[in-house]
């Protein structure tokens, strides 16, 4: 790529050809101001903090959209420069309700530091203290006026990251507000909470409302993460403080760009599932608080009792990988018992899982079959919604009603199948998306397009792709068991699972959360809480993605590898 | 003595029906570019004429037409801005409605230069009836496959759109223009990449105004150098429509060359001001344009001179003031509409027309403080040449030189309530 020699401050700086002068500045490490400007975002240059002065033309232009050129001289804090940003900053203080103190972001506010910085001692302009409104409809977070400085970065991050267009403008000059979709209410809008426009709120406009007031920037750790809700794996920060996780943000650097849904974001800290903090053991038909030892004791003892041969083993998909292992290496391995999987798997062991969230960017059409990732794995249908604005063109064959048929060109049954597995074969790149609803045979439809497209599984569970891997498979039902355990961590009973669930003999439930099945277990075990374990899963990629532990556990939960570890010991 | 040559046939009858305009020699120059010339031949020819655009810039048309990438695998898109809402702007609405295939004629040749097969007109949304012109005109243009495929038996094609706006001043800024046919919300797009390189649909496009665009056909017709020997200065060529209006006793629209002085368009051309008042001051091009006082108006209505004398030709819509007007209350109501035109999207133009209005209505109505006139020369400063469109300037300008030229009146108003004008 051509370089481009330019200077800024007088400081000599070589750009890439087409870079923007602020893009050359933070090659030069010369810093300069923005608001409207995101890295992650399309450059709208409407904020104009980062006008810079350049020399030999009149008129100060952003840095942010500004391309170099050979033998540009820019200065980015000339006394014209800093009086312009003075303007900008009183004009932006004059505008709304602007107090400091009152504000959940006071200290981590982009336009509060700026001022700071420019050493804004007072307001020039009478703040004219409007009555602006407060949207609180929506559950997690809401959208407060009285800070909203309309950079439109919200906006952006709506329709160019999550793809959902529901956030825009109405009215004009100084009337101009942020809205959401015709004018709506927030709650009653088109939002799907992915809360993407918080992220890049650059005051307290946007607010996270479980988080608020709990933590400044400075006060908080960040742990960097993998989500596991669904096999997408996004990349995530939970925000720590004090032993509690405030909120999770996302991993801009990872291959959600950025984006979560609110699965991952929002759902996993809303817990009103009573946590498991110590093990529980059934005496005189109660369920009772017991010690580690004597859980152990019951639990070697009812397995013992049931074996050989009564023993059934089930693990759910969404237990990380290191756990899986340990437990099917226990049961299987070293008692010989069948282990099975808890979720439904996918059809289609024979199609590859190759694709990523890139592929999709870079895909001309998009088979969705069988599944629908705007309710499965929602990152991946912001997606391939992002694909289809685009131009990419997307068609769902599935069997049932689906979100993805509003954004779809063509919604075929699932008969059709073949005449998209025909279209596929004429496209450029594409990508094929399948779920668990498709069957072995119409998955071996797919494989045709095999060295054609990239094929992107909707695992039923986070970590289904490790259970394919160690041959584990649903188990046709319990019948003949007389001890059973279950490895079950946090994840969520399918519906209708405890309705055929016949309740054996002896059942052991390692858990971090009360359920249905615990309350009939004979011994319950405290798994640690989602935050608190550590470990790795394969995600829709095939790769392993790191689960970071974020907080010390609280109970007494212990991880699997310790279970299975102490477990041999007691059984030997 | 000047000829009319653009509104030449605005007096006859039914001139918007094809056989008038044909009788009196109309499509005879597209065809004549198209059999003669090349396009790029008649791209020089508007170099060589020095037309200037009519919108308000003043911006050489032919260079403009020249900043188009060859070689380019992207349609080229001409889009022609009849938006005309800048207050006190009225000759394009006049072109249009007296003569709407002279508009087309000037639309073939041009887009014929610029190789664009595809033309749009986007029309202020007000512009209602006008718009049905311009519809029925293309109908009949398209029935006699003036328009369409392989036009008057040449190869070349040309569609023309009418997308009618809906009633945003900024959509007559060119790239909000582009925004506002892309259907999406009417709001100036950050330059560069500027629209000839990168416009509508991200295609090269060329934006020119309806005025500018009927001289095209004309150059071609009688060659660059008969355009660029009228009018006496070489930078300053070619016919040009004047709009007057305000307290003058002919209002109306006038062409001349642009030797004419502002004093005679006012006194000779338009009778003088009503029941014979003082002239107070004249907005020469526009309400975004500063004010001239009545010492100033002897002056050639050309781009240069008006330059010279601090203000703009801008749209050439002369807006004259009498004795008797209160200039605070004229301020206050150019502050006002450009408050209300504002996108919103840059804070010095968002926040700075807002700022005006306000200060000026409190001034306005006696409330204002001693000092506020430097604040508002302040906030004016600040507001020009810092926004991603010119609307800020335009807001800001205007204002500037009434508080500097009327200075007195402005300050009586701070000193007590009420307005001694009135």
């Amino acid at each position: 790529m051509s370089k481009v020699n330019l200077k800024i401050n007088g400081k000599t700086v070589q750009a890439p050809a087409g870079s923007t002068i602020l893009e050359a500045a933070r090659l030069a490490e010369v810093d300069i101001p923005v608001l409207c400007h995101h890295p992650k975002l399309a450059n709208l240059g409407s904020c104009r903090i980062c006008l810079v002065e350049i020399a030999r033309q009149p008129n100060l232009h952003p840095a942010c959209t500004y391309p170099v050129f050979e033998g540009m001289e820019v200065q980015t804090e000339s006394p014209r420069v800093v009086e312009m940003r003075k303007f900008v900053l009183d004009m932006l203080f004059s505008e709304r309700n602007h107090h400091c103190m009152y504000c959940e972001m006071s200290g981590d506010c982009e336009l509060q530091n700026l001022a700071y910085r420019y050493r804004m001692d007072r307001w020039s302009f009478p703040s004219p203290h409007p009555h602006m409104p407060v949207d609180a409809t929506r559950k997690y977070f809401l959208l407060d006026h009285s800070r909203c400085i309309l950079c439109r970065r919200c906006l952006r991050a709506c329709s160019d990251l999550a793809a959902n267009h529901t956030l825009g403008v109405k009215n004009r000059g100084a009337d101009t507000m942020i809205c959401a979709d015709m004018d709506l209410s927030f709650g009653e809008s088109s939002c799907v909470s992915c809360g993407t426009c918080l992220e890049v709120c650059p005051t307290g406009a946007l607010v996270d409302r479980r988080s608020a007031y709990m933590g400044r920037t400075a006060e908080v750790q960040r742990v960097r993460s993998s989500c596991a809700a669904c096999s997408l794996g996004c990349g995530v920060e939970l925000v720590v403080r004090g032993g509690q996780v405030l909120r999770v943000e996302s991993d801009w650097d990872r291959h959600n760009e950025g984006v979560l849904c609110v699965a991952g974001r929002f759902e996993p800290l809303e817990q009103t599932r009573e946590k498991i903090t110590r093990p529980l053991v059934r005496r005189d038909g109660q369920l009772q608080e017991a010690t580690w030892v004597e859980a152990l004791d019951a639990l070697v003892s009812g397995l013992r009792q049931a074996a050989p041969g009564g023993i059934r083993a089930v693990t759910s998909g969404a237990v990380l990988s290191e756990g899986m292992n340990e437990f099917v290496n226990f049961f299987k391995g070293k008692m010989g018992v069948p282990v099975h999987l808890l979720e439904p798997a996918l059809a289609g062991s024979e199609l590859a899982a190759d694709g990523g969230l890139k592929d999709v960017d870079a895909a001309d059409f998009i088979l969705v079959a069988g599944g629908d990732p705007l309710a499965s794995h929602r990152v991946l249908g912001y997606r391939i919604k992002r694909a289809i604005d685009k131009g990419a063109e997307v068609w769902l064959v599935s069997g049932k009603e689906t979100e993805m048929a509003h954004f779809a060109a063509r919604c075929l049954g699932l008969a059709e199948l073949d005449s998209a597995v025909a279209h596929c074969m004429e496209s450029r790149s594409p990508v094929v998306v399948y779920g668990a609803d498709l069957t072995a045979r119409e998955a071996g439809r797919l494989a045709r397009l095999r060295g054609k497209a990239r094929f992107i599984p909707l695992a039923p569970s986070p970590n289904g792709h490790r259970a394919q891997v160690l041959g584990l498979e649903p188990a046709a039902g319990w019948a003949g068991a007389k001890a059973l355990f279950v490895l079950l961590e946090s994840a969520l009973l399918q519906e209708g699972w405890l309705q055929e669930f016949r309740r054996p003999q002896f059942l052991a439930v390692y858990a971090s959360c009360r359920s249905p099945l615990t309350d009939q277990a004979d011994v319950v075990l405290p798994a640690l809480q989602w935050y608190e374990r550590q470990g790795t899963f394969i995600n829709m990629e095939g790769r392993n993605v790191d689960v970071h532990q974020a907080v010390e556990p609280g109970g007494e939960g212990w991880s699997v590898q310790k279970l299975f570890d102490r477990l041999s010991g007691c059984m030997t | 003595m000047f000829t009319k040559i653009l509104t030449r046939n605005f007096d006859q009858p039914d001139l918007h029906e094809m056989e008038v305009y044909e009788k009196l020699g109309g499509y005879r120059m597209i065809r004549q570019a198209l059999r003669r010339h090349t396009p790029e031949e008649i791209v020089q020819m508007v170099q060589r004429s020095g037309l200037r655009g009519r919108g308000g810039a003043g911006f050489p048309t032919g260079i403009k037409w020249g900043f188009i990438p060859r070689n380019s695998d992207k349609p080229t898109y001409l889009c022609v801005n009849a938006d005309e809402s800048e207050p006190g702007t009225f000759k394009d609405r006049h072109i249009i409605l007296h003569d709407p295939h002279q508009l087309l004629e000037g639309i073939m040749v041009s887009a014929y230069a610029i190789q664009s097969r595809r033309a749009f007109i986007y029309i202020r949304g007000e512009m209602a009836r006008e718009a049905a012109i311009l519809n029925d005109a293309i109908a009949q243009a398209e029935k006699k496959n003036y328009l369409g495929h392989r036009i008057f038996g040449e190869d070349f094609d040309l569609q023309i759109q009418v997308v009618r706006g809906a009633g945003a001043y900024i959509c007559g800024e060119e790239t909000g223009l582009l925004e506002s046919i892309e259907g999406k919300r009417g709001q100036p797009r950050t330059k560069p990449p500027f629209p000839a390189v990168c416009g509508l649909y991200g295609c090269p496009t060329i934006i020119n105004n309806v005025e500018t665009l009927i001289n095209v056909p004309h150059i071609v017709a009688n060659g660059p150098e008969w355009f660029a020997a009228i009018g006496k200065d070489p930078r300053n060529t070619g016919p040009k429509l004047y709009g007057v209006s305000g307290q003058v006793k002919r209002p109306g629209v006038y062409e001349f060359d642009m030797t004419i002085t502002l004093k005679e368009l006012i006194y000779d051309v338009c009778g003088g001001l009503t029941e014979n008042r003082a002239l107070k001051g004249v907005i020469p091009g526009g309400s975004s344009v500063p004010i001239l006082l009545p010492e100033e108006i002897d002056v050639a209505m050309d781009f240069d001179s008006l330059a010279a004398r601090g203000t703009m030709l801008g749209s050439a819509g002369v807006v004259v003031i009498g004795e008797g007007t209160c200039m605070v209350r004229v301020a206050r109501r150019v502050a006002q509409f450009y408050a209300f035109e504002s996108c919103g999207q840059c804070p010095p133009c968002r926040e700075g027309t807002a700022w005006l209005h306000k200060i000026l209505q409190r001034i306005e109505s006696g409330g204002g403080h001693p000092g506020e006139l430097d604040l508002l020369a302040e906030i004016c400063d600040n507001m020009k040449s810092h926004t991603i469109c010119p609307l800020s300037d335009a807001a800001a300008m205007p204002i500037e030189s009434y508080i500097r030229k009327y200075r007195a009146e402005f300050e009586e108003h701070l000193s007590r309530p009420g307005c001694a004008c009135s």
